[in-house]
């Protein structure tokens, strides 16, 4: 047995029984997803992917299972209201679905979009496929991916989104993970299912908001299949509450001609880790994401980004922007595999990094797997500062040091929103990234 | 009667094809050849037994033997390593002789047997006084041995030591023992530990106070009996201000089964030091089917260990079947620089994990990593590396350049660098890229009359131009003609 399979962490998480719900195929994947997260423990530092986030904290804590008085709970909307999104909208309190803060009556034609708990209550056979397994997309990796038996063993809600084919959704949809403060320090799930059908498109954002001085620990696993031609522009603003452990896991499977476009905000919680594992398995597929992670104080913020080209003529662009002040550490994988035959791939990566106080760290792996040589593949990662010349410009047209200094890396994290469609957005989380930025 | 005659002329064609075949097998690992001579040493197995055999044969003082038994304790307690990109089939370590050496123990080189000599002859390797005018210093190790150093006396009147490791402990014992495992302790790593074990020789360089060595000073190690590992460690110390350039070369015969060499090299640069370390690697990678080759298992690090010491290293790896490898330098003294240049090429069933670290840990130390991967065939080549600025490296800068070269459909390229950073006044920066030959190069090349093994080679050699540019001019040489023959047959 792994020794860290004893600590308190895993203990808190093992004490309540897994949730029950009455259908004999989703107990079954539940108590198994529970065995093999009791077998394996958490990942220790000598798991590669977990080289450089540590959960020995985290490990020494106890989170009590779900909030019974999540239904009740008062939360404010205003903290998810974004400009520019007005279509549908989920909202999620401590894991479990709230139709008083939902808006999903009226959903335009095409459009299937229902909490999870509400999905299995009315035909749960639909879902077998994908909840009998931790993850549908990409593979489990043994004794790594703890947190998605965990999700797997304890989630009871979370969204199923269906785009039927050829259906073109104007609206952009909006799923917000409320984390609300309660009278104990709690862990709460949530699965996620998006399908788009062939030549379907969707705008989709996902928004994490919290409050609150107690600690949680919230696990989110996604899969998102992307049939023919199916476009998807995916938005994730991650504003959890500062005590927020947050750990995501995104399966994306695009078949041929699907396009994927993701801006990824990473700018509350206290540790944070998203998986994301992409395969291209359609030719012509394209997958592109961007995303900036800023963490201060003492937060640790991780993202680990595998893209798996398995088709020919596929491509992917990654930009990604890390700066951490403070305390404050930011890892960041970028890991592209170009499986054999997959010709004409075009693979393209870069992470830039500022590194603004002496007791903040980077670490940046980018990484390629090659195994075809029809192929464009390169990737860039640099850790450093802001340009000493560029800083002199500015200073020297009568721009004070500290607005010059903030400008620059507000410039220098915006690039990442450039090619965000909705303007209003764009605008929003461009003034939230700036208002994140260290003075 | 006639059918006779025929099958008579049909075999003779045959054999003068087999003979063609075998011209050209012969050409693409020239070093492949056994040299017949008397050989002595330890048999198959290991165990404290063995060690403390090994040392008394080489009749090494007690401290030596505790270091080695030490070292052994500590090895048995280590797992293999199993994070490399690499299929490596398990090794029998009670499989190998840990010790061969030729039986005749020359006490200069003229005593040296005429068969040896004629084998490094063959190589290309000047051992004779008579190869003045190359003006190289050779140690040539042979098997567990080294079997002469030329150019001692030049050398130790410019007050440089230059010598086996055998020798070096009997007669300077005070130094190695201050430098010996002060850069690559011995429970390192896996092999590293197994080395502090075992090792039988290697080169010892010291090189004094201010004193900047009057000649490129090499080693060129030979593998020749079979069943034998080859475990050499090399220590090269610079004093304050010193300079010295150093070339290491190795070659192996062609055999069936894999031989394992493991060698530990360390360097100790003091303040205002530099250390230029040059490789080509050459042992004998295995047959176009994967069958045999050397399992090339090296730990080598250099240590800055004073201000504004400078640290070089070049390596041409061709050879080996494996090769897992990765030279390193620790910035320990200010404005310290490390270098790493490597040209790696992998073809057939090879497969390379290489790569280097570079760990900054003085105040505006620099780095530079330029790394190109050749890989043809079906082999596998790996480019993994580590850059650590430390908290106290202030103003440190690192640029790093990966570049990967695929020939082929059936080969895979990859990149894993790693960078942690933590000084906000560093600088790291990484880029790597991976393509094919291009059609338009090749285009480019055919239609002036170039052949496409001679385009391919004219391409890869630009590719390479960055590394070839840091070796001495006779290496650069040999490392271009390595290339070429170990990409024949690599396109069309």
């Amino acid at each position: 047995m792994n020794p860290s399979a004893s600590t308190p962490l895993v203990a808190s998480l093992l004490d309540a029984p897994p949730p029950a719900s009455g259908i004999a195929w989703l107990d079954e994947a539940r108590r198994e997803n529970r065995a093999a997260f009791a077998a394996g423990g958490l990942p220790g530092a000598r798991v590669e992917a977990w080289k450089y986030t540590a959960l020995r904290g985290l490990a020494q804590r106890r989170f009590a299972a779900g909030d019974a008085a999540a239904a009740t709970r008062d939360v404010d909307a205003a903290a998810f209201a974004l400009p520019g999104v007005d279509g549908p909208r989920l909202v999620f309190v401590n894991g479990v679905f709230r139709a008083d803060l939902s808006t999903a009556a009226a959903l335009p034609d095409g459009l299937s979009l229902q909490p999870l708990s509400q999905a299995l209550r009315d035909d749960a056979e639909p879902l077998r496929f994908a909840l009998s397994r931790a993850a549908l997309v990409g593979h489990v990796r043994e004794g790594g991916d703890a947190f998605v038996q965990v999700n797997a063993a304890s989630a009871t809600d979370g969204v199923v989104l269906r785009v039927a084919a050829h259906a073109r959704i104007a609206a952009p949809v909006q799923l917000v993970f409320v984390g609300a403060a309660a009278d104990a320090e709690l862990a709460w799930h949530a699965r996620n299912l998006v399908e788009l059908g062939e030549g379907a498109s969707l705008e989709l954002v996902e928004h994490h908001v919290g409050s609150g001085e107690q600690a949680q620990l919230v696990t989110l696993v996604g899969d998102f299949v992307l049939h023919e031609g199916a476009q998807l522009h995916h938005v994730v603003l991650q504003n959890a509450a500062t005590t927020t452990n947050l750990i995501r896991r995104s399966g994306l499977r695009l078949h041929a001609r699907a396009q994927m476009q993701l801006h990824v905000l990473e700018l509350g919680g206290a540790l944070v880790r998203h998986d994301l594992q992409a395969e291209l398995v359609g030719d012509g597929a394209q997958l592109h994401t961007r995303g900036a992670f800023m963490p201060h104080g003492r937060q640790h913020v991780d993202t680990q980004l595998a893209i798996r080209h398995q088709a020919l003529d596929t491509t992917s662009t990654s930009t990604w922007r890390g700066v951490a002040s403070d305390r404050a550490r930011g890892v960041f994988r970028g890991a592209i595999v170009v499986a054999p035959g997959a010709d004409g791939s075009d693979a393209n990566l870069n992470n830039k990094n500022l590194l603004l106080s002496p007791g903040a760290e980077i670490d940046t792996k980018p990484e390629l797997e090659i195994y075809a040589d029809e192929v464009q593949a390169a990737h860039g990662a640099t850790v450093g500062q802001l340009d000493e010349r560029s800083l002199f410009y500015l200073r020297s047209r009568g721009i004070p040091l500290a607005e010059a200094r903030a400008l620059l890396t507000a410039a220098f994290c915006r690039a990442v929103l450039d090619d965000l469609p909705s303007g209003a957005l764009r605008e929003h989380l461009s003034a939230l990234l700036i208002a994140q930025l260290p003075a | 009667m006639n059918e006779i005659m025929n099958n008579q002329s049909s075999t003779a064609a045959v054999l003068r094809d087999n003979a063609q075949v075998a011209e050209v097998l012969g050409r693409s690992y020239s070093a492949g050849f056994v040299t017949q001579i008397e050989m002595t040493g330890l048999p198959p197995g290991l165990d404290e037994g063995t060690i403390r055999a090994l040392s008394a044969v080489k009749r090494e003082p007690e401290w030596m033997t505790e270091w080695r038994l030490e070292a052994y304790r500590h090895w048995l307690t280590m797992p293999k390593p199993d994070w490399a990109k690499l299929n490596i089939d398990p090794i029998d370590y009670q499989a190998i002789s840990y010790y061969a050496a030729p039986k005749k123990q020359p006490k200069s080189l003229d005593e040296v047997d005429p068969a040896l000599l004629e084998t490094y002859e063959k190589l290309g390797v000047p051992l004779h006084e008579r190869a003045a005018l190359a003006g190289v210093a050779v140690d040539a190790v042979f098997d567990s041995v080294s079997v002469g150093t030329t150019f001692r006396k030049q050398l130790a009147d410019a007050g440089v030591l230059f010598c086996s490791m055998s020798e070096a402990i009997r007669e300077y014992p005070e130094i190695v023992q201050k430098y010996l495992g002060s850069v690559v302790p011995t429970g390192d790593n896996f092999f590293a530990a197994l080395n502090s074990a075992v090792f039988s020789d290697g080169s010892f360089v010291f090189i004094p106070r201010g004193v900047r060595c009057p000649m490129e000073l090499s080693t060129y190690f030979r593998i020749n009996a079979q069943n034998t590992g080859q475990f050499e460690r090399t220590l090269i110390v610079a004093e304050e201000g010193a300079h010295v350039s150093y070339l290491e070369g190795c070659t192996a015969p062609k055999r069936d089964e894999n031989q394992l060499h493991a060698a530990v090299v360390e360097l100790v640069a003091l303040e205002g030091a530099q250390i230029k370390y040059s490789t080509v690697q050459n042992w004998y990678p295995g047959d176009e089917n994967g069958v045999g080759g050397i399992y090339n298992f090296v730990t080598k690090r250099g240590d800055c260990r004073g201000d504004d010491s400078k640290i070089c290293w070049t390596q041409v790896e061709t050879g080996s079947a494996i090769t897992w490898k990765y030279p390193s330098v620790v910035l320990r003294g200010d404005r310290s620089v490390g270098e790493f240049y490597s040209v790696a090429l992998t073809h057939h069933f090879q497969q390379a994990d290489t790569g280097t670290k570079m760990i900054h840990l003085g105040k505006d130390t620099k780095s530079k990593i330029v790394s190109k991967g050749i890989s043809a065939g079906k082999s596998s080549n790996s480019y993994r590396g580590l850059v650590k600025m430390e908290k106290g490296a202030e103003r440190a800068r690192n640029y790093t350049q990966c570049d990967s070269l695929l020939i082929g459909k059936q080969c895979g390229a990859h990149t894993f660098p790693y960078m942690e950073v933590k000084n906000p006044t560093a600088i790291v920066e990484h880029e790597a890229t991976t393509s094919k030959i291009s059609d338009e190069q090749m285009f480019y090349c055919r239609s002036r009359g170039i052949g496409e093994e001679d385009a391919v080679s004219m391409i890869v050699d630009g590719f390479c131009k960055q590394v070839f540019r840091e070796l001495p001019m006779e290496f650069a040489v040999e490392a271009k003609k390595l290339l070429e023959v170990s990409l024949e047959g690599a396109v069309g």
